[in-house]
């Protein structure tokens, strides 16, 4: 019974392609990657080289690569069935994608974690960064003449680009094909040295079993295990068990289809939640990296991390991440293969073993000592700087520092809410005593009370911390609902400007900390990168 | 309001007469009134030129755009006899005789593989004769498009149904509003303000705005417009936003905003371009009083009344949305603000206090609202 229900919750995740997939034979990927652009491209394109014109010019993420064929798809009326198109993005990601050091830097785009303020170069931020993220073209190499293509495409889509505010107060287009095209050919080359290692680089299977650890908004932080089991064609089953830091079980299962050999797309579901997961692995196939979401609302998401479990011990977090000096707590070494004695570095007394299993140890534990970030170790297996030593929090910084939350609904799929989910970082001040600077000490995410507040006057005038939403005690922020809003301005609705004060309490001191948050319209268009 | 019975039933009629007025059309009443007749028009989704009587303020007729909607922009002939509608993805041009709805025009500007766009760009000779738009062509290719460079293109009046440019001229990117001067040029609304001569394609400047040189005090002129501005006085206006700065560090927060316009008289084809009040709140259009040029009226958010000659804003009132246009009636009573809703709001010049509304079938979007009569 209890693998049936799995099964109608894989359906509802809308993983039912898979489950054909992964039956069939395996096919070589190279040949039926030029077959399926044959089949479905040539009506338009020409044949070049084994590829087809336009693709040989550029290399893209397989979001990237997914949001060119949506638009060959809906803007130019291609026909191109799920399965191909789940094909052709894997063939054209694996063929002409992005090296890893290519995506450095720019991540956040593919998994979606857009709260955020970009740092665009200033000739691309009016330019191009005004109505999409800079990642998006920052995520593509493609050669010059590709480039220029791109600027003739986006006046034939948009003919009244050249009209807008920032791009009427320049001669966009030529500036565009003349200047911008070449700085991006030169900054954005399709010709890479990072990409030819990549591609001439050993290939790891990502199977196995994976001690994971992160983050769920409204659940908390968890820990577990994730085992990958091979399905062909870089595609994984997925079993998840895991607990959150409550002490609550977590439990679900998915698949996922590693991309470029490193590009991991996971589609899971835990307890009845359909996620997303979007991690990097690294060179050797030992740690992943990167962010899951709510299938639903891909916003609201947190942290992952895999690391790969082998014959020896290893350290993966303890958690909380901090401990406070003269304070005894209790903490959860998180691990595989754990044996031996606990150490949890300099200062830091170990009172007691509460339970222990070669995945988790519990120990009552007792800082004295400095300032600092700790290893911690059981028996041979050690983690560095996992544990913060600490005796005051000298500030709190709120994440996401800056974000927009969209009002939505009630009811209405096309305008769905977006909300944020908030986190509390606590600093200490470091060797010089005060905070903001340098040296100060990162302490990690501690628990918070969070409210907000009217970001300024205007925002004050208007009540807008009435209006726009709520935060609840998880640091989830609701927006409002869509549409004019009787009891204020017709053109407000419940839009507004409000900071996030997230207050930390700490042996009887409060500090606060603040982000800026804006509520917006709904945006009506959602394409596979912002 | 129910103003269109079933669209079908009177295609074949090719007018849709408001209800109210469907006997009234067919009396001989209705003839003499043409010589001074007094309309305003605009156009609503998804593809109705509204001719509305400014002696009742009820839509006298409504002619049917052929194609889908897009954008509205129209041109009255100086005879106020005429309207051209720019429709059908701001690609086709049609031409109504606005007593009978009668269509007597129409131009496709796509051909092949070209798609033509027009932003707003329509003009009608002093004489009536040609038509002028400017064409933004972009050539779709198999797998690519083709930006190609946008041009004037002249159109003869005359040749009716299906006409195509009798000539073209290269013109530069981004023109917006144009109108057509008594000496046989076009003005064209862009980063400047230039003119072209329709018969040999030379092109002057008339009013240097993006690339005027004023020293480091005041930043480079924001000109845009989409919609007319002053065919009721025979002249063309552009506004701009511009800001002085303080001293040559261009420190944003110190500057003083300030709206200008270039103001070109069709009749000589001369400018004067100059700020004209500080920059308190957007405007999208300006038109100016004719008992006193130095008033002029603008609308977005809000309306209001300014002196061009004090610099100053007399009166501001806010609308109940937001409108991009705005027309006076002829004695300069009322103002009539449209666009951008399916409300024309109408007020007193006065007080600026709203004193009426007409209620169109449709959005006016991106449409033109102007006034057609006859004109000296
Ligand atoms: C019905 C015609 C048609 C079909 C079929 C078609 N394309 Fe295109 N393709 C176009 C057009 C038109 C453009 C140029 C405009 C654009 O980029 O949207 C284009 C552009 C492209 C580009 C350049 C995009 C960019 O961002 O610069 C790529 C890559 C591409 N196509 C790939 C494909 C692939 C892969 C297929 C088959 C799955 C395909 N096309 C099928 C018409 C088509
Ligand atoms: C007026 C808004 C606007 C501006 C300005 C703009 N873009 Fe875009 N861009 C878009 C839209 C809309 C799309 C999405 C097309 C689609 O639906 O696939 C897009 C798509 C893209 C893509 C993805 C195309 C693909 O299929 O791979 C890239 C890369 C890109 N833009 C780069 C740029 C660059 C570089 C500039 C500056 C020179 C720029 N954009 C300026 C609106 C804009």
């Amino acid at each position: 019974m209890e693998k049936e229900r799995n099964i109608t919750s894989m359906i509802a995740a809308g993983l039912l392609a898979l489950a054909a997939v992964v039956g069939a034979p395996e096919r070589a990927l190279a040949a039926d990657g030029a077959a399926l652009l044959a089949a479905n491209c040539l009506s338009c394109h020409s044949a070049q080289g084994g590829s087809i014109s336009r693709v040989e010019g550029q290399r893209k993420t397989p979001e990237g690569w997914q949001m060119t064929i949506t638009r060959m798809q809906e803007q130019h009326g291609a026909k191109v069935s799920a399965e191909d198109k789940r094909r052709l993005i894997k063939y054209l990601a694996d063929t002409r994608g992005l090296a890893p050091a290519e995506t450095a830097g720019w991540r956040y785009l593919l998994e979606h974690d857009n709260n955020r303020v970009e740092t665009i170069d200033g000739r691309y931020r009016d330019m191009c960064a005004r109505c999409h993220s800079g990642a998006r073209f920052a995520l593509q190499r493609r050669s010059e003449d590709e480039w220029k293509l791109l600027m003739h495409t986006h006046i034939g889509l948009n003919p009244t680009l050249e009209f807008h505010s920032l791009a009427r107060d320049r001669q966009w287009f030529p500036l565009a094909v003349n200047e911008v095209a070449p700085a991006l050919a030169r900054d954005f080359a399709l010709d890479a040295r990072a990409w030819k290692a990549w591609q001439a680089a050993p290939r790891t299977a990502l199977d196995g079993s994976w001690r994971i650890a992160g983050f769920l908004p409204g659940k908390g932080a968890f820990e577990g295990r994730m085992r990958a089991s091979a399905a062909g064609e870089d595609r994984y089953e997925l079993a998840i068990e895991g607990r959150y830091a409550d002490g609550a079980l977590l439990s679900g299962r998915g698949v996922a289809t590693v991309y470029t050999g490193y590009e991991w797309r996971g589609s899971v579901d835990i307890d009845g939640v359909a996620l997303r997961q979007v991690m990097a692995a690294d060179a050797r196939g030992e740690r992943m990296h990167g962010r899951q979401h709510f299938a639903d609302s891909r916003r609201m998401g947190g942290a992952l991390s895999a690391l790969r479990e082998g014959a020896a011990p290893m350290v993966m977090a303890v958690m909380p991440a901090q401990l406070r000096r003269g304070e005894t707590a209790e903490l959860t070494v998180v691990g595989s293969g754990l044996a031996g004695a606990v150490s949890l570095g300099k200062g830091v007394r170990v009172l007691e073993v509460v339970s222990r299993s070669p995945d988790r140890v519990v120990v009552r534990a007792r800082a004295e000592g400095r300032d600092g970030l700790n290893d911690v170790a059981v028996g041979s297996a050690r983690g560095k700087g996992l544990l913060a030593v600490y005796g005051r929090v000298a500030r709190v910084e709120v994440e996401p520092a800056n974000a927009i939350a969209r009002v939505g609904g009630p009811g209405d799929a096309q305008m769905q809410k977006v909300g944020v989910a908030y986190r509390a970082i606590g600093w200490a001040a470091g060797r010089d005593g005060k905070a903001g600077t340098a040296d100060d000490l990162r302490l990690g995410y501690l628990p918070a009370r969070w409210s907000i507040e009217a970001a300024d006057e205007e925002a004050e005038k208007a009540h807008d911390a009435d209006f726009v939403g709520h935060i609840g005690a998880d640091g989830v922020f609701v927006p409002g609902d869509a549409g004019p809003n009787p009891a204020r301005p017709k053109s407000l609705g419940n839009t507004g400007r409000v900071n996030v004060v997230a207050t930390v309490e700490a042996a009887g001191a409060t500090v606060e900390g603040r982000g800026k948050l804006d509520v917006a319209v709904p945006d009506f268009v959602q394409r596979a990168l912002d | 309001m129910s103003l269109i019975p079933d669209l079908r039933a009177l295609r074949a009629a090719g007018a849709i007469a408001a209800a109210a007025l469907a006997t009234a059309c067919a009396t001989p009443a209705q003839k003499s009134a043409t010589s001074d007749a007094e309309y305003l028009l605009t156009v609503t989704r998804p593809g109705l030129l509204h001719v509305i009587d400014m002696k009742t303020d009820r839509i006298a007729r409504s002619c049917e755009l052929p194609g889908k909607f897009g954008s509205g922009a129209l041109v009255p002939t100086r005879d106020g006899r005429h309207a051209f509608v720019l429709g059908n993805l701001w690609e086709d041009v049609y031409g109504f005789e606005l007593e009978t709805c009668k269509l007597v025009f129409s131009a496709r500007q796509s051909e092949g593989d070209v798609t033509v766009k027009t932003v707003q760009s329509l003009a009608v000779s002093a004489d009536g004769s040609e038509l002028y738009t400017v064409q933004n062509p972009v050539r779709r290719g198999a797998d690519r498009f083709e930006v190609l460079p946008p041009r004037l293109a002249v159109y003869r009046i005359a040749d009716g149904l299906d006409a195509k440019p009798v000539r073209s001229f290269p013109v530069k990117r981004r023109i917006t509003k144009i109108a057509a001067t008594a000496g046989g040029e076009v003005i064209l609304g862009g980063a400047d303000v230039e003119a072209i001569d329709v018969r040999s394609g030379a092109v002057r400047t008339v009013s240097a705005l993006a690339s005027w040189d004023r020293g480091p005090r005041w930043l480079t002129p924001d000109a845009f417009a989409m919609h007319s501005q002053g065919e009721h006085l025979n002249e063309y206006v552009m506004p701009y936003v511009t800001a002085k700065f303080a001293d040559d560090r261009q420190d944003m927060a110190s500057a003083e905003w300030w709206w200008g316009m270039s103001r070109v008289d069709l009749a000589t084809g001369k400018a004067e371009a100059r700020e004209i009040f500080p920059f308190e709140f957007v405007i999208f259009s300006l038109v100016a009083d004719p008992r006193d040029r130095n008033i002029l009226y603008g609308a977005f958010n809000t309306l209001s009344r300014h002196d061009i000659e004090k610099r100053e804003t007399l009166k501001v009132v806010e609308l109940d949305h937001t409108y991009y246009s705005l027309q006076l009636s002829r004695d300069a009573s009322r103002v009539y603000v449209g666009g951008a809703g399916s409300t024309i709001s109408i007020h007193d010049s006065g007080t600026l206090e709203k004193i009426g509304t007409i209620q169109l079938p449709g959005d006016m979007s991106t449409a033109d609202v102007r006034v057609a009569w006859r004109r000296p």
